[in-house]
Protein backbone atom coordinates (compact mmCIF):
# COMPACT_ATOMS: atom_id res chain seq x y z
CA UNK A 1 0.00 0.00 0.00
CA UNK A 2 0.69 3.57 -0.33
CA UNK A 3 0.09 6.37 2.29
CA UNK A 4 -0.63 9.21 0.63
CA UNK A 5 -1.39 12.84 2.19
CA UNK A 6 -2.47 15.77 0.31
CA UNK A 7 -4.29 18.92 0.15
CA UNK A 8 -7.06 19.04 -1.50
CA UNK A 9 -9.43 22.06 -1.72
CA UNK A 10 -7.57 23.27 1.25
CA UNK A 11 -7.93 20.50 3.13
CA UNK A 12 -5.73 17.97 4.74
CA UNK A 13 -6.64 14.57 3.43
CA UNK A 14 -4.66 11.30 3.57
CA UNK A 15 -5.17 7.62 2.45
CA UNK A 16 -3.49 4.41 2.22
CA UNK A 17 -4.22 2.85 -1.69
CA UNK A 18 -2.82 0.28 -3.77
CA UNK A 19 0.11 1.81 -5.69
CA UNK A 20 -1.70 0.89 -9.07
CA UNK A 21 -4.55 3.74 -7.84
CA UNK A 22 -4.87 6.89 -10.38
CA UNK A 23 -4.90 10.32 -8.58
CA UNK A 24 -8.71 10.09 -9.89
CA UNK A 25 -9.79 7.00 -8.73
CA UNK A 26 -8.10 8.57 -4.76
CA UNK A 27 -10.48 11.88 -5.26
CA UNK A 28 -13.55 9.77 -6.21
CA UNK A 29 -13.22 6.49 -4.47
CA UNK A 30 -11.57 7.75 -1.60
CA UNK A 31 -12.63 11.32 -0.74
CA UNK A 32 -16.17 11.30 -2.21
CA UNK A 33 -15.17 13.59 -4.74
CA UNK A 34 -16.75 12.60 -8.03
CA UNK A 35 -16.85 16.26 -9.92
CA UNK A 36 -13.80 15.23 -11.72
CA UNK A 37 -15.17 12.05 -14.54
CA UNK A 38 -13.33 8.97 -15.75
CA UNK A 39 -13.86 9.68 -19.63
CA UNK A 40 -11.42 7.99 -22.02
CA UNK A 41 -9.21 7.41 -19.17
CA UNK A 42 -5.65 7.24 -21.06
CA UNK A 43 -5.44 11.42 -20.80
CA UNK A 44 -7.10 12.56 -24.39
CA UNK A 45 -10.42 13.73 -23.16
CA UNK A 46 -9.64 16.08 -20.24
CA UNK A 47 -13.09 15.17 -18.15
CA UNK A 48 -11.06 14.12 -15.28
CA UNK A 49 -8.86 17.42 -14.94
CA UNK A 50 -8.41 18.95 -11.81
CA UNK A 51 -5.36 21.24 -10.42
CA UNK A 52 -2.21 20.06 -8.91
CA UNK A 53 0.22 22.32 -7.73
CA UNK A 54 -1.67 25.80 -9.95
CA UNK A 55 -1.29 23.37 -13.01
CA UNK A 56 -4.17 21.28 -14.86
CA UNK A 57 -3.61 17.99 -14.92
CA UNK A 58 -5.53 14.93 -15.93
CA UNK A 59 -5.95 13.15 -12.77
CA UNK A 60 -6.54 9.58 -14.45
CA UNK A 61 -2.41 9.94 -15.91
CA UNK A 62 -1.17 10.39 -12.41
CA UNK A 63 -0.26 7.83 -9.46
CA UNK A 64 -1.89 8.54 -6.22
CA UNK A 65 1.70 8.03 -4.73
CA UNK A 66 2.77 11.02 -7.26
CA UNK A 67 0.73 13.82 -5.76
CA UNK A 68 1.34 12.50 -1.80
CA UNK A 69 2.78 16.09 -0.15
CA UNK A 70 0.86 18.01 -3.23
CA UNK A 71 -1.85 20.24 -3.41
CA UNK A 72 -4.93 19.36 -5.54
CA UNK A 73 -7.91 22.00 -6.56
CA UNK A 74 -10.92 20.19 -7.90
CA UNK A 75 -14.48 21.11 -9.61
CA UNK A 76 -15.61 21.09 -5.69
CA UNK A 77 -13.22 23.52 -4.38
CA UNK A 78 -14.62 26.48 -6.58
CA UNK A 79 -18.63 27.17 -5.24
CA UNK A 80 -18.42 28.46 -1.80
CA UNK A 81 -21.88 27.94 0.06
CA UNK A 82 -22.95 31.64 -0.82
CA UNK A 83 -21.96 31.88 -4.74
CA UNK A 84 -20.78 29.90 -7.47
CA UNK A 85 -17.35 30.77 -8.55
CA UNK A 86 -17.27 33.40 -11.41
CA UNK A 87 -16.32 30.69 -14.46
CA UNK A 88 -18.71 28.48 -12.97
CA UNK A 89 -21.31 31.16 -13.38
CA UNK A 90 -20.03 32.53 -16.56
CA UNK A 91 -20.34 28.81 -18.15
CA UNK A 92 -24.33 28.60 -16.69
CA UNK A 93 -24.68 32.27 -18.18
CA UNK A 94 -23.48 31.69 -21.36
CA UNK A 95 -25.25 27.95 -22.23
CA UNK A 96 -21.20 26.63 -22.51
CA UNK A 97 -22.52 23.14 -21.38
CA UNK A 98 -24.90 21.01 -22.32
CA UNK A 99 -24.44 17.62 -21.36
CA UNK A 100 -22.56 19.02 -18.48
CA UNK A 101 -19.70 15.57 -18.84
CA UNK A 102 -16.96 17.59 -19.61
CA UNK A 103 -17.62 20.22 -17.41
CA UNK A 104 -15.61 19.85 -14.71
CA UNK A 105 -12.22 19.30 -16.81
CA UNK A 106 -13.15 22.40 -18.76
CA UNK A 107 -13.96 24.89 -15.89
CA UNK A 108 -10.45 23.53 -13.89
CA UNK A 109 -8.57 24.21 -17.35
CA UNK A 110 -10.34 27.47 -18.09
CA UNK A 111 -9.26 27.93 -14.38
CA UNK A 112 -5.98 27.26 -14.53
CA UNK A 113 -5.51 29.43 -17.54
CA UNK A 114 -6.95 32.30 -15.65
CA UNK A 115 -4.82 31.88 -13.00
CA UNK A 116 -2.27 32.30 -14.64
CA UNK A 117 -3.29 34.87 -17.43
CA UNK A 118 -6.11 37.47 -16.59
CA UNK A 119 -6.70 38.36 -20.05
CA UNK A 120 -6.41 35.62 -22.67
CA UNK A 121 -6.67 36.22 -26.09
CA UNK A 122 -9.22 33.63 -27.97
CA UNK A 123 -5.83 31.86 -29.35
CA UNK A 124 -4.91 31.51 -25.88
CA UNK A 125 -8.33 30.19 -24.63
CA UNK A 126 -8.29 27.34 -27.36
CA UNK A 127 -4.88 26.36 -26.67
CA UNK A 128 -6.25 25.77 -22.81
CA UNK A 129 -9.34 24.18 -23.98
CA UNK A 130 -7.80 21.98 -26.62
CA UNK A 131 -7.42 19.15 -23.87
CA UNK A 132 -11.17 19.45 -22.82
CA UNK A 133 -13.26 17.70 -25.05
CA UNK A 134 -16.94 18.08 -25.61
CA UNK A 135 -19.17 16.68 -27.88
CA UNK A 136 -22.31 19.47 -27.75
CA UNK A 137 -21.11 23.24 -27.40
CA UNK A 138 -18.72 23.59 -30.30
CA UNK A 139 -16.91 25.32 -27.89
CA UNK A 140 -17.89 28.78 -29.48
CA UNK A 141 -20.18 29.40 -25.83
CA UNK A 142 -17.47 28.08 -23.92
CA UNK A 143 -14.62 30.75 -25.09
CA UNK A 144 -16.89 33.23 -24.52
CA UNK A 145 -17.53 32.39 -21.04
CA UNK A 146 -14.59 32.14 -20.38
CA UNK A 147 -13.82 35.92 -21.88
CA UNK A 148 -16.90 36.90 -19.00
CA UNK A 149 -15.41 34.90 -16.53
CA UNK A 150 -12.60 36.73 -16.88
CA UNK A 151 -13.76 40.25 -17.04
CA UNK A 152 -15.59 39.83 -14.18
CA UNK A 153 -12.47 38.26 -12.06
CA UNK A 154 -10.52 41.17 -13.73
CA UNK A 155 -12.91 43.53 -12.54
CA UNK A 156 -13.42 41.94 -8.96
CA UNK A 157 -9.43 41.55 -8.38
CA UNK A 158 -9.51 45.68 -9.10
CA UNK A 159 -12.16 45.95 -6.67
CA UNK A 160 -10.27 44.59 -4.47
CA UNK A 161 -7.10 46.43 -4.73
CA UNK A 162 -9.74 49.66 -4.26
CA UNK A 163 -10.87 48.14 -1.07
CA UNK A 164 -7.57 47.89 0.28
CA UNK A 165 -6.42 51.21 -0.62
CA UNK A 166 -9.18 52.47 1.42
CA UNK B 1 -4.60 -1.48 -13.42
CA UNK B 2 -2.47 -4.53 -12.22
CA UNK B 3 -0.65 -4.68 -9.47
CA UNK B 4 2.68 -3.44 -9.25
CA UNK B 5 5.25 -2.10 -6.35
CA UNK B 6 6.03 2.02 -6.13
CA UNK B 7 8.96 3.68 -4.65
CA UNK B 8 9.52 7.36 -5.42
CA UNK B 9 13.45 8.66 -5.99
CA UNK B 10 14.44 11.66 -3.92
CA UNK B 11 17.06 12.81 -6.50
CA UNK B 12 18.89 11.50 -9.11
CA UNK B 13 21.69 9.67 -7.23
CA UNK B 14 18.68 7.79 -5.52
CA UNK B 15 16.92 7.04 -8.73
CA UNK B 16 20.45 5.70 -10.13
CA UNK B 17 20.44 3.75 -6.89
CA UNK B 18 17.32 2.38 -6.89
CA UNK B 19 17.60 1.25 -10.86
CA UNK B 20 20.84 -0.67 -9.71
CA UNK B 21 18.55 -2.67 -7.18
CA UNK B 22 15.53 -3.37 -9.11
CA UNK B 23 17.32 -4.41 -12.49
CA UNK B 24 15.07 -5.34 -15.41
CA UNK B 25 12.27 -5.24 -12.91
CA UNK B 26 12.35 -1.64 -12.64
CA UNK B 27 10.44 0.51 -14.87
CA UNK B 28 10.79 4.43 -14.67
CA UNK B 29 7.90 7.05 -14.04
CA UNK B 30 8.66 10.63 -15.18
CA UNK B 31 5.70 12.25 -16.25
CA UNK B 32 3.37 9.28 -16.79
CA UNK B 33 1.01 10.04 -20.11
CA UNK B 34 2.45 7.25 -21.93
CA UNK B 35 3.64 4.89 -19.02
CA UNK B 36 0.36 5.25 -17.31
CA UNK B 37 -2.03 4.25 -20.53
CA UNK B 38 0.52 1.41 -20.73
CA UNK B 39 -0.29 0.20 -17.23
CA UNK B 40 -3.71 0.51 -17.46
CA UNK B 41 -3.07 -1.39 -21.04
CA UNK B 42 -0.68 -4.33 -20.02
CA UNK B 43 -1.47 -7.74 -18.39
CA UNK B 44 1.62 -8.13 -17.32
CA UNK B 45 2.94 -5.12 -15.25
CA UNK B 46 6.62 -4.74 -14.42
CA UNK B 47 7.82 -5.59 -10.56
CA UNK B 48 8.23 -1.94 -9.54
CA UNK B 49 7.56 1.62 -10.81
CA UNK B 50 11.02 3.98 -9.83
CA UNK B 51 9.08 7.66 -9.55
CA UNK B 52 11.41 9.89 -10.71
CA UNK B 53 8.99 12.44 -10.64
CA UNK B 54 10.71 14.51 -7.51
CA UNK B 55 14.12 14.38 -8.28
CA UNK B 56 14.37 18.68 -8.61
CA UNK B 57 17.83 17.64 -9.79
CA UNK B 58 16.63 16.47 -13.22
CA UNK B 59 14.29 19.18 -14.27
CA UNK B 60 17.34 21.93 -14.60
CA UNK B 61 17.60 24.07 -17.71
CA UNK B 62 20.78 25.66 -17.64
CA UNK B 63 23.67 27.05 -19.81
CA UNK B 64 26.44 25.73 -19.18
CA UNK B 65 30.19 25.50 -20.92
CA UNK B 66 28.52 22.45 -22.95
CA UNK B 67 25.60 24.23 -24.22
CA UNK B 68 22.13 23.97 -23.17
CA UNK B 69 21.17 21.59 -20.75
CA UNK B 70 18.04 20.18 -20.85
CA UNK B 71 16.97 18.38 -17.39
CA UNK B 72 15.28 14.94 -18.37
CA UNK B 73 12.44 15.65 -16.25
CA UNK B 74 11.52 19.44 -18.11
CA UNK B 75 8.02 19.18 -18.55
CA UNK B 76 6.77 20.65 -22.35
CA UNK B 77 5.25 22.95 -20.57
CA UNK B 78 8.46 24.36 -18.77
CA UNK B 79 10.26 24.16 -21.80
CA UNK B 80 8.02 26.56 -23.14
CA UNK B 81 8.24 28.89 -20.93
CA UNK B 82 11.87 29.05 -20.58
CA UNK B 83 13.19 31.96 -21.53
CA UNK B 84 16.91 30.57 -22.80
CA UNK B 85 14.91 28.04 -25.15
CA UNK B 86 12.95 30.93 -26.25
CA UNK B 87 16.08 32.85 -27.28
CA UNK B 88 18.52 30.12 -28.41
CA UNK B 89 16.49 27.48 -29.44
CA UNK B 90 13.03 28.45 -30.45
CA UNK B 91 12.31 25.74 -32.58
CA UNK B 92 12.15 23.36 -29.07
CA UNK B 93 9.33 25.82 -28.21
CA UNK B 94 7.65 25.03 -31.40
CA UNK B 95 7.64 21.35 -30.74
CA UNK B 96 6.83 21.28 -27.01
CA UNK B 97 3.78 23.12 -27.61
CA UNK B 98 2.51 21.02 -30.19
CA UNK B 99 2.51 18.19 -28.14
CA UNK B 100 -0.91 16.91 -26.81
CA UNK B 101 -2.79 20.02 -25.12
CA UNK B 102 -2.24 21.85 -21.75
CA UNK B 103 -2.82 18.75 -19.42
CA UNK B 104 -0.24 16.22 -20.73
CA UNK B 105 2.14 19.08 -21.64
CA UNK B 106 2.13 19.69 -17.73
CA UNK B 107 3.01 16.37 -16.57
CA UNK B 108 4.94 14.67 -19.80
CA UNK B 109 8.71 15.50 -19.80
CA UNK B 110 11.04 15.92 -22.36
CA UNK B 111 13.13 13.43 -21.37
CA UNK B 112 9.95 10.58 -20.89
CA UNK B 113 8.95 11.53 -24.54
CA UNK B 114 12.42 10.65 -26.28
CA UNK B 115 12.47 7.12 -24.56
CA UNK B 116 9.13 6.24 -25.27
CA UNK B 117 10.71 6.74 -28.62
CA UNK B 118 7.27 6.41 -30.98
CA UNK B 119 8.08 7.05 -34.50
CA UNK B 120 6.04 10.14 -34.22
CA UNK B 121 7.32 11.93 -31.31
CA UNK B 122 7.43 15.76 -31.75
CA UNK B 123 10.56 16.61 -29.51
CA UNK B 124 12.93 14.34 -31.59
CA UNK B 125 13.15 16.60 -35.26
CA UNK B 126 13.96 19.56 -33.57
CA UNK B 127 16.10 18.52 -30.78
CA UNK B 128 18.10 15.98 -33.99
CA UNK B 129 18.38 19.00 -36.60
CA UNK B 130 20.39 20.78 -33.27
CA UNK B 131 22.64 17.61 -33.16
CA UNK B 132 21.57 16.66 -29.75
CA UNK B 133 23.71 14.90 -26.93
CA UNK B 134 22.26 12.70 -24.38
CA UNK B 135 23.53 11.59 -21.24
CA UNK B 136 23.21 8.26 -19.49
CA UNK B 137 23.83 7.64 -15.87
CA UNK B 138 23.69 4.24 -14.32
CA UNK B 139 25.53 3.03 -11.20
CA UNK B 140 28.58 2.19 -13.00
CA UNK B 141 28.96 5.92 -14.02
CA UNK B 142 28.07 8.10 -16.90
CA UNK B 143 28.39 8.32 -20.55
CA UNK B 144 27.20 10.68 -23.83
CA UNK B 145 25.91 10.10 -27.07
CA UNK B 146 24.41 11.61 -30.24
CA UNK B 147 20.63 11.73 -29.25
CA UNK B 148 19.98 9.78 -33.01
CA UNK B 149 21.97 7.01 -31.48
CA UNK B 150 18.93 6.16 -28.23
CA UNK B 151 16.78 5.40 -30.96
CA UNK B 152 16.55 1.64 -31.98
CA UNK B 153 13.08 1.41 -33.25
CA UNK B 154 9.52 1.90 -32.58
CA UNK B 155 9.25 1.92 -28.93
CA UNK B 156 12.76 0.94 -28.47
CA UNK B 157 16.26 2.50 -27.13
CA UNK B 158 19.31 1.50 -26.90
CA UNK B 159 19.64 1.91 -22.83
CA UNK B 160 19.97 -1.05 -20.96
CA UNK B 161 18.20 -1.93 -17.31
CA UNK B 162 19.45 0.20 -14.69
CA UNK B 163 20.54 3.32 -16.67
CA UNK B 164 18.74 6.69 -16.54
CA UNK B 165 18.51 9.16 -19.13
CA UNK B 166 19.24 12.54 -16.72
CA UNK B 167 20.06 15.13 -19.66
CA UNK B 168 19.97 16.49 -23.28
CA UNK B 169 22.16 18.90 -24.23
CA UNK B 170 22.25 21.20 -27.62
CA UNK B 171 25.93 21.81 -28.05
CA UNK B 172 27.16 25.22 -27.41
CA UNK B 173 28.12 25.60 -31.54
CA UNK B 174 24.30 24.88 -32.09
CA UNK B 175 22.81 27.75 -30.00
CA UNK B 176 21.09 30.34 -31.44
CA UNK B 177 21.60 28.30 -35.07
CA UNK B 178 18.42 29.29 -36.82
CA UNK B 179 15.78 26.49 -36.79
CA UNK B 180 12.13 25.46 -36.80
CA UNK B 181 9.75 23.00 -36.29
CA UNK B 182 6.50 21.72 -38.34
CA UNK B 183 3.81 19.03 -37.41
CA UNK B 184 0.58 18.21 -39.14
CA UNK B 185 -2.12 16.31 -37.22
CA UNK B 186 -5.67 15.82 -37.90
CA UNK B 187 -6.21 18.64 -35.52
CA UNK B 188 -4.51 20.96 -33.86
CA UNK B 189 -4.67 19.73 -30.37
CA UNK B 190 -4.49 16.14 -29.32
CA UNK B 191 -3.32 14.44 -32.33
CA UNK B 192 -0.10 12.62 -33.28
CA UNK B 193 1.79 14.23 -36.20
CA UNK B 194 1.03 12.44 -39.69
CA UNK B 195 4.68 13.94 -40.06
CA UNK B 196 6.33 16.55 -38.16
CA UNK B 197 9.96 18.18 -39.41
CA UNK B 198 12.73 20.60 -38.17
CA UNK B 199 15.34 22.39 -39.83
CA UNK B 200 18.45 23.96 -39.47
CA UNK B 201 20.86 25.79 -41.10
CA UNK B 202 23.33 28.49 -40.88
CA UNK B 203 23.43 31.30 -43.87
CA UNK B 204 27.02 31.71 -44.99
CA UNK B 205 28.87 34.90 -45.88
CA UNK B 206 27.58 34.31 -49.55
CA UNK B 207 24.29 33.69 -48.83
CA UNK B 208 24.26 30.25 -49.11
CA UNK B 209 23.59 27.33 -46.76
CA UNK B 210 25.55 25.87 -44.69
CA UNK B 211 25.84 22.79 -42.04
CA UNK B 212 21.71 22.32 -43.02
CA UNK B 213 20.22 19.96 -41.18
CA UNK B 214 16.77 18.33 -41.50
CA UNK B 215 15.09 15.53 -39.38
CA UNK B 216 11.97 13.85 -40.00
CA UNK B 217 9.38 12.27 -37.33
CA UNK B 218 6.22 9.74 -38.21
CA UNK B 219 8.14 8.56 -41.93
CA UNK B 220 10.38 6.04 -40.88
CA UNK B 221 10.85 3.18 -37.44
CA UNK B 222 12.47 6.46 -35.83
CA UNK B 223 13.10 10.22 -36.54
CA UNK B 224 15.42 10.15 -39.17
CA UNK B 225 17.87 12.96 -40.90
CA UNK B 226 17.42 13.24 -44.65
CA UNK B 227 21.31 13.95 -45.44
CA UNK B 228 20.37 13.68 -49.50
CA UNK B 229 18.38 17.23 -48.82
CA UNK B 230 21.32 18.22 -46.54
CA UNK B 231 23.47 17.68 -49.20
CA UNK B 232 21.49 19.16 -52.05
CA UNK B 233 21.10 22.86 -49.58
CA UNK B 234 24.91 22.67 -48.79
CA UNK B 235 26.82 25.96 -50.51
CA UNK B 236 23.43 26.79 -52.05
CA UNK B 237 22.31 29.97 -52.50
CA UNK B 238 19.34 30.43 -50.31
CA UNK B 239 16.11 30.83 -52.18
CA UNK B 240 12.34 29.72 -52.03
CA UNK B 241 13.02 26.96 -55.30
CA UNK B 242 15.89 25.47 -53.48
CA UNK B 243 13.83 25.04 -50.05
CA UNK B 244 11.07 23.57 -52.51
CA UNK B 245 13.60 21.31 -53.72
CA UNK B 246 14.71 20.15 -50.41
CA UNK B 247 11.69 19.16 -49.54
CA UNK B 248 11.14 17.37 -52.62
CA UNK B 249 14.32 15.35 -52.07
CA UNK B 250 13.52 14.90 -48.34
CA UNK B 251 10.46 12.89 -49.43
CA UNK B 252 12.36 10.81 -51.48
CA UNK B 253 14.35 9.55 -48.57
CA UNK B 254 11.79 8.97 -46.16
CA UNK B 255 10.25 4.98 -45.68
CA UNK B 256 6.41 6.24 -44.61
CA UNK B 257 3.67 3.37 -43.95
CA UNK B 258 0.33 3.32 -44.64
CA UNK B 259 -2.29 3.32 -41.42
CA UNK B 260 -5.56 4.10 -40.57
CA UNK B 261 -4.30 7.86 -40.06
CA UNK B 262 -2.63 8.59 -43.14
CA UNK B 263 -1.26 6.77 -46.56
CA UNK B 264 2.43 6.43 -47.20
CA UNK B 265 1.80 8.49 -50.69
CA UNK B 266 -0.01 11.60 -48.28
CA UNK B 267 3.13 11.56 -45.72
CA UNK B 268 5.51 11.72 -48.74
CA UNK B 269 3.43 14.75 -50.09
CA UNK B 270 3.47 16.07 -46.59
CA UNK B 271 7.25 16.42 -45.96
CA UNK B 272 7.81 18.12 -49.06
CA UNK B 273 5.44 20.58 -47.71
CA UNK B 274 7.00 20.73 -44.01
CA UNK B 275 10.33 20.52 -45.06
CA UNK B 276 9.77 23.53 -47.16
CA UNK B 277 7.73 25.58 -44.55
CA UNK B 278 10.65 24.72 -41.79
CA UNK B 279 13.46 25.77 -43.62
CA UNK B 280 11.35 28.85 -44.47
CA UNK B 281 10.73 29.84 -40.99
CA UNK B 282 13.94 29.12 -39.93
CA UNK B 283 15.55 31.38 -42.80
CA UNK B 284 12.64 34.00 -40.93
CA UNK B 285 14.96 33.85 -37.99
CA UNK B 286 18.00 34.75 -39.76
CA UNK B 287 16.29 37.64 -41.20
CA UNK B 288 15.10 38.47 -37.55
CA UNK B 289 18.38 38.36 -35.94
CA UNK B 290 20.01 40.41 -38.77
CA UNK B 291 17.44 43.06 -38.52
CA UNK B 292 18.30 43.28 -35.07
CA UNK B 293 21.25 43.86 -35.64
CA UNK B 294 21.00 46.70 -37.53
CA UNK B 295 20.43 49.84 -35.62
Amino acid sequence: MTDVTMIVNGQTRSASVPPETTLLQLLRDNFNLTGAKLGCDVGDCGACTVIVDGMAVNSCLMLAGQVNGRSVTTIEGLATRERLHPIQKAFEDNGALQCGFCGPGAIMASKALLDENSDPDVREIRDALSGSLCRCTGYTKMIEAVQEAARVLRSEERNQITHART
Amino acid sequence: MKPFGYVAARDAQHAIALLAEHGAAAKILAGGTDLLVELKDTQRPPGIIVDISRAQDLKDIVLSDEGLRIGTLATHSEIMRSAVIRDLCPALIEAAHSIGAVQTRNLGTIGGNLITCVPSMDSGPALIALEALVTVASAKGQRQMPLASLFVGPRKTSLKPGELLIDIVIPKLNLGKPAAFQKFGLRKGQALALVNAAAAFWVDGKGAFAASRIALGAVAPTVMRAPKAEAYLEGRKVTDEAMAEAGRIAATEAKPISDFRASADYRRDLIAVLVQRALANAHARVKTKTKELVP
